[in-house]
């Protein structure tokens, strides 16, 4: 898997800037995911274990060593799944990029990202850990950046790198707190943590939940998400928002549940919040979004936070003693996770082929592309139906299962417990329907009637290396919908010794019928996919023998009677989103700006109406914009020491040295 | 009469209240509040009438009685009387809208089944199952008097508070002794007379009965 | 009899007796408003005349707005074979429960709303706009309502939920369950596109929601859909019915039992249809912006309904 990545990075270098360099890079990355596969299938299928130490490496830093768990592997899978189709498309995609120099560098990234990415859940020790998830973090900046002449592209990489090495200083605080020094192994650490004191665990729990959570986008350290997606290529937002943002998940499960071994109730509650509060947030900003990557985003940030609600459960159940309900929960959630990097990779690189092809993200000026983009159309669509958590896809297996999840924790004696669950599911639920109303704007206005600008007529379809991408995506959509009970009782295996040592495993049907434990619900995917598919057949072949014979007619849009339709009287995405947004006004507080230019000789004529709305960013504003105030003063305090003298520099390091050499001869050391 | 069947019963009965008191969020109209607090007033009786059944307390028939009469019949009487007076001008729009409120009023009764945990965990009366909604109510006629506009209403909302608490101290302790049922009566009594004096007052002094008027003394 | 001949004979009973639904609906109002009404069977006429017209597609329209009458009427058809319309051992017990329902029919409701946008026409974004706010708005209702009544029941499953009150007929009078009816009869005027929500018999497209969506749809299209809108409305009414008041349905699967529960069923669908008429003709239509809070009222009855159900355990 290494070689193949690195393969791809060093071609990425040496071929230069054309087709060669890019297949080049793709094929090496493709290699490296296929290996990528094949290690995680080997791991978490059957329990082949990895482990690889190499104290050699990095030797007086406490060496580096891999090994590969359940939970690692699941990860690990979850990342080559979607490396190898983005891959593929990435190599048709950087044909914007052939003959600059931004090609080698996308095609280097691309792979190193990968690379690091890929051995963050393998690492097995604070070191390795933290350094790959510094590779990983640094080499998407890089990513971000590709098109640095675009005017928002340094403002969200200044963000991003901003919020990553804020979560990196949280990360090392957290391991360092568990054991300064020694060896950093997991075991090590692992033994380290049974003996802290409670508030110094707490104190960990929560310095991780900012670093971990900070990569996952949870909020309200979500703030560079909706920045940093739209800016990177397609099918680097895809990898980001499809893998990386889930390693803050890793991240939490492994500190959380491996290390830690669990917490107090309130650990779980916190999490259960933050994702509830997340999943309901990001699917409100979502729906207001005029431009789709950004909307994409933000419906990462609202999966985030569904996956964050089952995770939160496992931690809870595991506290209240409930090991199968807490098996189910992070099952769920495992499962939900895997999912979203399928359909969302999808969605992200059908967004990819759009802007390709139409060169704007701005959904107001898009449209009718199913008459250009076919391919992309029906991909796309694949993934909005998925993505909005309705059958057969796979989205709303994953749904139904954090439903049942959350379902015993009703029955709990704690009445603050039992209301906490009351009111996730309630968010849950009314998420899944926000959800499915985003993905018809999305879907609906991007691709339906009629193109509203010239770009938009002159789409054409992707190129076929994107297509093969994308249909790869959507196969594994439906593959995890239909397979769904041959993969459950996997990810339950790897899910039930991370929440209780003596809990049996949640009893999932390997056949065709999800069955949850103590037989509360059942259901079977793969029939209810059938069964529509079937029936909607059926109906098919019914109207067409015993149909009219009559030939359709096309004709003009009818729309009451009016004579002519263009492109300006179709609803836009403004338009779709209003009536929610005026239902959410509280929370949207929307700015409404309309400027009228009225005719010269009459007030009754209008020359141009322009309406302008903006919604508040209550995050920026008060929370982030008060922090930054603070930081800008301080720098400029501390920019009264640069006074650019040599002279002053000088001092300054003949002073320190002073100090130090007084201070080893008092100590008395050597 | 079962304990079971008790249970079952002062829950429904308790529901009823606390859904007459969700509608004063809901509706908009004095008549409507008017008419959901004569709803609750009679829901109340009947619920008392059935604790005082299963118990074969004489007081607690009394007590529905007095309840029926007063607050079913005096009072809405009177609030009508001073509707016709008072509030035939137009709606006034409350500080929470109607759907933050009645979201509001779900998260109270979560509130008030938290609050109320520990109560009903140690009761070993079958009437215990209400008592949650019972405090719901308290907390749904603070937020109405809080967050809405009108003097009457804000009166209608105290009335609802009363019959709040006497439904908690009808399911928790099954009645309180007649005597001091009737020295709160008499209070309420009193204490809406003097309401219906203020109400007047405002009337005379703004031209309407918008509390939010009273901000205008300062000057 | 098999099983496996129960799951057509559900869909085809169910087929049959949708129009007709509808129609009783409007000869109801019509006598309650003082009009003669057509008689019960026009919907019946309706659809065979549309089936018999020409279908006019819109040329800005794809292959979506062909193939979405088809999928909004298959989803809608599936779900009639999860419901306990006839009997209590379900066909398909282990397929779908009582949330793969809900689903099934939000994803009629997704692919109704896209092909609303796809002609082109304003009208049509506007009823996909309006109906994936109200179909969003209700989603959490109907969630905590299903399970008030997973949680009396002991699983999310339709039949075992149907089953538990012919075992305990005194749940039937439960608090908990009392109130899930109000809220999901409540939900059912939202989704089904009854007044106060939307008015079906408008002729006002900017009072639309449903019909708006379909405005473009004609011919043997417009009679799936017309057909797929009924048959949710019956779906909606069969779960009231048989979920809380379950007496009639036949648990052995014998023509005797089979034809009794056909009656009682068409009975109930009767009764609730005339609660439908009598509530429309009471009630004029809200504003748009209204409707949120007929929403709120109702989430707060289901959330009532959980927390009475836990109250009794």
């Amino acid at each position: 898997m290494v070689s193949g990545y690195a393969a791809g990075a060093a071609a990425a270098l040496v071929f230069g800037t054309g087709a060669l360099a890019r297949w080049a890079s793709a094929l090496g990355a493709i290699v490296g995911a296929a290996a990528g596969v094949a290690l995680a299938a080997g791991a978490w299928v059957w329990g082949a274990a990895f482990v690889l130490e190499a104290p050699g490496l990095l030797g007086p830093a406490g060496g580096m060593a891999f090994s590969l768990d359940g939970l690692g592997a699941v990860f690990l899978g979850l990342t080559s799944l979607i490396a190898a189709p983005s891959a593929l498309y990435g190599a048709g995609y950087s044909r914007t990029w052939d003959g600059r120099p931004a090609l080698r560098q996308v095609g280097f990234m691309l792979n190193v990202f990968l690379l690091t990415m890929s051995l963050v859940p393998l690492a097995d020790g604070a070191l390795t850990f933290l350094l790959f998830w510094e590779g990983m973090s640094l080499s998407s900046y890089f990513l971000v950046l590709t098109e640095a002449d675009g005017p928002d592209v340094v403002e969200a990489g200044q963000w991003y790198l901003a919020m990553t090495q804020i979560g990196l200083a949280c990360l090392l605080g957290a391991f360092l707190l568990i054991q300064s020094g020694g060896p950093g192994s997991f075991a090590s650490l692992r033994a380290a943590a049974a003996e802290l004191p409670a508030g110094t665990r707490d104190a960990v729990f929560a310095l991780a939940l900012v670093g971990f959570g900070g990569k996952a986008g949870l909020i309200p350290l979500h703030v560079w998400l909706p920045r940093a997606h739209p800016a990177a290529p397609s099918h680097v937002s895809a990898l980001m928002s499809g893998a990386m943002i889930k390693m803050g998940v890793y991240g939490l499960l492994r500190v959380g549940l491996d290390v830690l071994g669990g917490g107090p109730a309130w650990w779980g509650a916190l999490v259960i919040g933050l994702g509830a509060l997340s999943a309901v947030l990001g699917i409100l900003y979502a729906l207001t979004e005029d431009d789709i990557k950004r909307l994409l985003a933000y419906s990462s940030v609202e999966n985030i936070g569904v996956i964050m609600l089952g995770v939160g459960a496992a931690f809870l159940f595991k506290s209240l003693g409930m090991p199968q309900a807490g098996a189910l929960a992070l099952a769920a959630a495992l499962f939900h996770a895997v999912n979203h990097a399928a359909f969302k990779g999808l969605l992200f690189l059908g967004a990819g082929a759009v802007l390709h092809a139409t060169g704007t993200r701005d959904m107001n000026h898009l449209g009718g592309l199913i008459r250009g983009m076919p391919w992309t159309a029906a991909l796309f669509l694949v993934g909005s139906v998925a993505i909005a958590g309705l059958p057969p896809l796979n989205g709303f297996v994953s749904e139904w299962l954090l439903f049942q999840s959350l379902l015993p924790g009703i029955g709990v004696p704690s009445p603050l417990v039992a209301v906490l669950m009351v009111l996730a599911l309630g968010m849950l639920a009314l998420t899944a329907g926000l959800a499915a109303a985003c993905f018809v704007k999305a879907f609906g206005i991007t691709f339906l009637a009629i193109p509203r600008s010239p770009e938009a007529l002159a789409a054409h379809e992707a190129a076929w290396s994107m297509r093969v991408g994308m249909v790869a995506l959507a196969g594994a959509c439906l593959a995890l919908s239909v397979g769904a009970s041959v993969i459950l009782p996997l990810l339950s295996a790897v899910a039930v010794p991370l929440v209780g040592p003596a809990a049996p495993a949640p009893v999932f049907n390997v056949g065709v019928t999800l069955r949850t434990p103590e037989g509360f619900a059942r259901m079977s995917p793969l029939l209810v996919a059938a069964g529509l598919g079937l029936v909607v057949l059926a109906t098919w072949l019914a109207v067409r023998l015993f149909g009219s014979r009559r030939p359709l007619r096309v004709g003009e849009t009818w729309g009451c009677g009016r004579v002519v339709q263009t492109p300006r009287m179709e609803y836009t995405s403004t338009a779709f989103a209003e009536p929610l947004r005026r239902i959410f006004a509280a929370f949207y507080r929307p700015s409404e700006d309309v400027s009228i230019d009225f005719h010269p000789e009459s007030r009754y004529f209008v020359q141009s109406i322009s309406y302008r709305s903006a919604i508040e960013p209550w995050f920026e504003r008060y929370l982030y914009a008060p922090v930054i105030a603070r930081v800008r003063l301080w720098s400029e305090r501390v920019l009264a020491l640069q006074s650019g003298s040599v002279h002053a520099y000088l001092t300054y390091l003949v002073a320190v040295l002073v100090l130090l050499l007084g201070w080893l001869a008092v100590t008395g050391r050597r | 009469m079962s304990p079971q069947l008790v249970s079952q019963l002062s829950v429904g009965g308790s529901t009823l209240v606390l859904l007459a008191g969700l509608m004063m969020l809901w509706r908009r109209g004095v008549n409507a509040h008017i008419g959901a607090f004569t709803a609750q007033s009679v829901a109340l009786a009947a619920t008392t009438a059935m604790v005082g059944w299963f118990t074969g307390d004489w007081q607690l028939w009394a007590v529905a009685v007095l309840l029926l009469l007063v607050k079913a019949v005096g009072i809405p009487i009177l609030l009508k009387r001073m509707a016709r007076r008072f509030g035939t001008e137009r709606e006034l729009e409350p500080y929470v809208n109607t759907a933050t409120s009645l979201l509001l009023g779900g998260l109270l009764v979560l509130l008030a089944y938290v609050v109320t945990g520990p109560l009903v965990s140690v009761s070993q009366l079958p009437t215990r199952t209400g008592m949650p909604l019972a405090m719901g109510l308290v907390f749904v006629s603070l937020l109405v008097i809080i967050s809405r506009k009108k003097a009457l209403t804000q009166v209608l909302g105290f009335l609802m508070l009363e019959n709040g608490i006497a439904l908690l101290a009808v399911l928790g302790t099954h009645g309180i002794p007649i005597i001091v049922e009737i020295g709160v009566f008499l209070d309420v009594a009193l204490g809406f007379m003097v309401m219906q004096v203020f109400v007047y007052q405002i009337h005379e002094t703004f031209e309407s009965i918008d509390v939010e008027q009273l901000n205008r003394l300062r000057e | 009899m098999s099983v496996w001949l129960l799951a057509p004979l559900q869909a085809s009973v169910a087929l049959l007796l949708a129009p007709g639904l509808i129609g009783a609906i409007r000869w109801m109002k019509a006598r309650l408003q003082n009009r003669r009404g057509s008689p019960v069977w026009q919907p019946y006429l309706e659809l065979r005349k549309l089936f018999a017209k020409e279908v006019v597609v819109s040329s800005n329209a794809s292959w979506l707005f062909h193939a979405a009458p088809f999928i909004v009427f298959g989803s809608t058809v599936t779900v009639t074979l999860l419901v306990p319309l006839l009997a209590v051992p379900l066909p398909f017990a282990g397929a779908g429960d009582l949330l793969v329902v809900v689903y099934l029919l939000l994803l009629g409701t997704f692919f109704l709303a896209l092909a609303g946008l796809d002609p082109g026409s304003p009208f049509g974004g506007m009823g996909a706009s309006r109906e994936m706010t109200v179909a969003a708005l209700a989603e959490p209702t109907m969630a905590l309502a299903i399970f008030a009544l997973a949680w009396g029941a002991g699983s999310t499953d339709l039949g075992q939920i149907a089953s538990r009150i012919l075992t305990i007929p005194s749940e039937a009078l439960a608090p908990g369950h009392v109130l899930a009816f109000a809220a999901i009869f409540l939900v059912t005027l939202a989704e089904t596109g009854r007044l106060p929500v939307d008015n079906p018999g408008t002729h006002l497209e900017l009072t639309m929601i449903h019909e708006a969506m379909v405005l473009e749809y004609s011919g043997r299209y417009l009679a799936l859909i017309e057909w797929a809108a009924s048959l949710k409305l019956l779906v909606f009414f069969t779960l009231l019915a048989n979920l809380f008041v379950p007496w009639g349905v036949a648990a052995a699967l014998t023509p005797g039992a089979l034809l009794w529960s056909v009656l009682t069923l068409a009975l109930k669908l009767l009764a609730l249809g005339g609660a439908v008429a009598v509530v429309e003709t009471h009630i004029a239509k809200l504003r748009l912006f209204r409707v949120p809070e007929l929403l709120s009222a109702s989430f707060i009855l289901a959330l009532l309904a959980v927390t009475a159900s836990f109250l009794l355990r």
